[in-house]
C-alpha cells in the first residue's frame, strides 16, 4: 500500500449501514446536490447557463437561415468567392458556403464546455472561501478527492448536457432551415464523435483550471478570466477552418481528443496537489 | 477524551524570504470526558491551529494525539466523525435554507435520520419558525445558532468551539452559554477557545493558556490560588499598627495589605485558618466589621501568565 493509499484509507469512514465506497458516493451526491442547489439560486450562473448556447445556436441558425433567404431572393452573398476544401467542391457554392461557416461554428459550440464549468466552479470555490464554509465542510468526514470530484461532476454535468442539448437543437434547426446537403455535413459522426468526446474532456479541464484558479484568487470573474487563455486556440482553429485549409476528420477529432486528455491529466495533477485540506486551510486567501 | 504528547506545528517557509513558523510546541494535554475546557491565549498564540490538529484537518508535524479513542493521523475519518466544530466564522451557505444548510451536513455526517435530527436543533435552538428562509437573510447570532445548531447534527461526544459568543449581542450571548451548559449536563466534553475571560471563567471546569507553548492549566480557582495564593478581605471599624502585627505574627499568613480601613490577607488554607485568624485580630482589640474571600478576576490571573512568559522569553 502506497503512502497516498494510506492517507485516503485514513480518512475514509463509513456512515451508518454503508460501506466505505458507497459511504464516499454517498458524500459525493450530497455535494453535488448542493452544488446544484446553490447553481439554482445563483442567477448569474443561470444566465451564462442559459444565454450562452442560446447565442450560438441562434448564431449558426441565424446565418445559415439570412444567407439562404437572401440566396432565394438572388442577391449577392459572395458565395463563390470564399476558398472551399476539396471534399466541397462539388457542391453548389452557397451549400458549400454555408457547410463551410457550420463548420467554423461547431468549434464554437466547444466554447460551452469551456467557458461554463470554469464560471460554476469558480463561484463553487471562491464562493466558499468568502463565505468561510470550507473549514466546516473539511471537518466533515468528506475526503479532500470526494469533494474535488463532486464539484468537478456537478460542473461539468450541467455544461457537457448543454452542449450536447445545443449541438441536437442545432442539427434540428439545420434540418428546418437549411438544404438537406448542409443537415448531412453538420450532423457527419465526426462532429457526433467530437461533441461525445471532446466536450467533457474540455469541460473537464474546464473545471481543473478553475479549481487552480481559485486557490490563488478570491473573485470568481478573475478565475473565469483565466479561461481566455484556452479560448483562443480554438478561435484560432476555427478561423483555420473559415479559411478552407482544413476539414475536419475523425483522425484530428481522435488528435485533439488526446492532446485535450494529457492537458487534462496534468491539470488534474496541478489541481489535486493545491485542493489538500491543510493546504486549503492554511494557504489559500 | 484528549490526550496529546509533544504535539507541534511547524509551518514552511512562504516565498523566498519566507521563515518557518512554530505555531504550537510541544502541547501536552488531557481533557477528560464531560469536561468544558477552555483554551485561552492572545492572539496568533497557536489556539485555532491547534484546534484544526485535534479536528484532524491539519497534520502535527510533531508529537502524537488521542481524539475520542482514535490515534491522530492514522485514524482522522474516525476523528472526523466523532467531533463537531464551531470555526470562527459561522461559514454557512447564504443561499440555501437553515434546513438545506442542516441536512447537507447532516448527510454528510451520514445521520440516519435527517429530518428528525434537523428538526430537533431547529427546534432547540428557536428557529424552527425561520426554517424555511436563507441564511443570507440571518442575523449574527442567527447565523451562530445554526452554526451551532451543525456542529451538533451527529451528536458528537466532542465539541470544538471557537469563540463561540463573539461578536453575538448580549442576549444571543447569554443562550450560546446557557446551550453549553446544557451540552455539559447531557456529558458531551467541550473545547472552547475563547478571548472572553468571563465567560471561561462560569462556563470551564478548566483552562489552558497557551502561547505558542502551554503555558499553565488548571481549574480557574487552581489558578488563581497558585498565583496569588488565597486570601481574605477584614474590614474594620480602625485598623491600627498593632492588629497588623499581630496577623503578621500568625505562622500561616503570607502576606498583610493595609488599605482604607480593611486588611487584606493573603493565607494558606482560609477554610481551617480564618477562625484562627478572627480570635487573634479580636484577641487584639480589633472590631471586625466583614470578613470575605477576595477574589481575583480570571483576566488579571490570564494577564499576569502572559506577562510571565514574556518575561521569560526575554530574560
Amino acid at each position: 500500500m502506497s503512502s497516498q493509499d494510506r492517507s485516503q484509507a485514513r480518512d475514509r469512514v463509513p456512515g451508518p449501514g454503508l460501506s466505505t465506497d458507497a459511504a464516499g458516493w454517498h458524500r459525493v451526491r450530497t455535494v453535488m446536490d448542493k452544488e446544484w442547489a446553490e447553481i439554482k439560486r445563483n442567477r448569474a450562473i443561470l444566465w451564462m447557463m442559459a444565454l450562452l448556447p442560446l447565442l450560438l445556436v441562434a448564431m449558426v441558425l441565424g446565418t445559415d437561415y439570412f444567407i439562404i433567404r437572401a440566396e432565394a431572393k438572388g442577391q449577392d452573398t459572395d458565395a463563390d468567392e470564399m476558398p472551399v476544401p476539396e471534399q466541397l467542391k462539388h457542391l453548389p457554392p452557397v451549400e458549400a458556403f454555408l457547410v463551410q461557416m457550420n463548420e467554423q461554428y461547431m468549434f464554437y459550440l466547444f466554447l460551452i464546455p469551456m467557458m461554463l464549468p470554469v464560471y460554476i466552479a469558480a463561484y463553487s470555490i471562491v464562493g466558499e472561501k468568502q463565505t468561510r464554509t470550507l473549514e466546516p465542510l473539511l471537518a466533515t468526514p468528506v475526503t479532500t478527492e470526494e469533494l474535488l470530484a463532486a464539484k468537478a461532476i456537478a460542473a461539468t454535468v450541467p455544461a457537457v448536457l448543454l452542449t450536447w442539448l445545443s449541438f441536437a437543437v442545432m442539427l434540428l434547426g439545420l434540418r428546418l432551415v437549411a438544404p438537406p446537403s448542409v443537415f448531412f455535413y453538420g450532423s457527419r459522426p465526426v462532429w457526433i464523435l467530437a461533441m461525445l468526446i471532446l466536450s467533457p474532456l474540455l469541460a473537464f479541464l474546464s473545471v481543473l483550471c478553475g479549481v487552480i484558479a481559485s486557490s490563488r484568487i478570491n473573485d470568481p470573474r478573475t478565475a473565469q478570466q483565466v479561461m481566455g487563455i484556452f479560448v483562443v486556440p480554438i478561435i484560432a482553429l476555427s478561423l483555420v477552418v473559415l479559411a478552407g485549409k482544413i476539414f475536419v476528420n475523425v483522425q484530428m477529432v481522435l488528435y485533439a481528443a488526446g492532446v485535450t486528455l494529457l492537458v487534462d491529466v496534468a491539470a488534474l495533477y496541478l489541481a489535486v496537489k493545491v485542493f489538500q485540506r491543510e493546504t486549503i486551510l492554511t494557504r489559500w486567501k | 477524551m484528549i490526550r496529546t504528547l509533544g504535539l507541534t506545528k511547524r509551518f514552511p517557509p512562504t516565498g523566498r524570504k519566507g521563515i518557518e513558523i512554530t505555531a504550537v510546541e510541544d502541547l501536552a494535554l488531557e481533557v477528560k470526558q464531560g469536561e468544558v475546557f477552555g483554551f485561552l491565549g492572545p492572539n496568533g498564540a497557536g489556539k485555532t491551529t491547534t484546534v484544526r490538529m485535534l479536528c484532524a484537518l491539519i497534520a502535527p508535524t510533531g508529537g502524537e494525539a488521542w481524539i475520542a479513542g482514535h490515534k491522530l493521523g492514522p485514524e482522522n475519518g474516525a476523528i472526523r466523525a466523532k467531533v463537531g466544530i464551531l470555526t470562527e466564522t459561522p461559514g454557512l451557505y447564504d443561499r440555501l435554507d437553515a434546513v438545506t444548510n442542516l441536512s447537507f451536513f447532516a448527510r454528510l455526517y451520514g445521520v440516519g435520520d435527517v429530518q428528525g435530527q434537523v428538526a430537533k436543533y431547529l427546534h432547540m435552538l428557536g428557529l424552527w419558525d425561520q426554517r424555511a428562509e436563507l441564511v443570507g437573510a440571518f442575523s449574527k447570532g442567527m447565523r451562530q445558532k445554526l452554526a451551532i445548531a451543525r456542529a451538533l447534527l451527529h451528536e458528537p461526544p466532542l465539541l470544538f468551539l471557537d469563540e463561540p459568543t463573539s461578536g453575538l449581542d448580549p442576549e444571543a450571548a447569554h443562550l450560546v452559554r446557557d446551550f453549553i451548559e446544557a451540552l455539559r449536563g447531557e456529558g458531551r466534553t467541550i473545547f472552547m477557545c475563547t478571548h472572553n475571560l468571563d465567560e471561561a471563567d462560569r462556563l470551564c471546569d478548566r483552562i489552558g493558556v497557551i502561547k505558542r507553548r502551554l503555558i499553565r492549566v488548571d481549574t480557574p480557582a487552581q489558578l488563581r490560588a497558585s498565583l496569588y495564593g488565597r486570601g481574605v478581605l477584614v474590614r474594620l471599624r480602625a485598623v491600627a499598627p498593632e492588629h497588623v502585627a499581630v496577623v503578621q505574627a500568625l505562622p500561616f499568613v503570607r502576606e498583610v495589605r493595609q488599605a482604607d480601613g480593611s486588611l487584606t490577607i493573603q493565607l494558606d488554607d482560609p477554610e481551617a485558618n480564618n477562625p484562627r485568624l478572627t480570635r487573634a485580630l479580636v484577641s487584639a482589640g480589633a472590631d471586625i466589621q466583614f470578613i470575605e474571600e477576595v477574589e481575583h478576576s480570571l483576566e488579571s490571573v490570564y494577564f499576569d501568565l502572559i506577562a510571565q512568559t514574556g518575561e521569560e522569553a526575554a530574560t
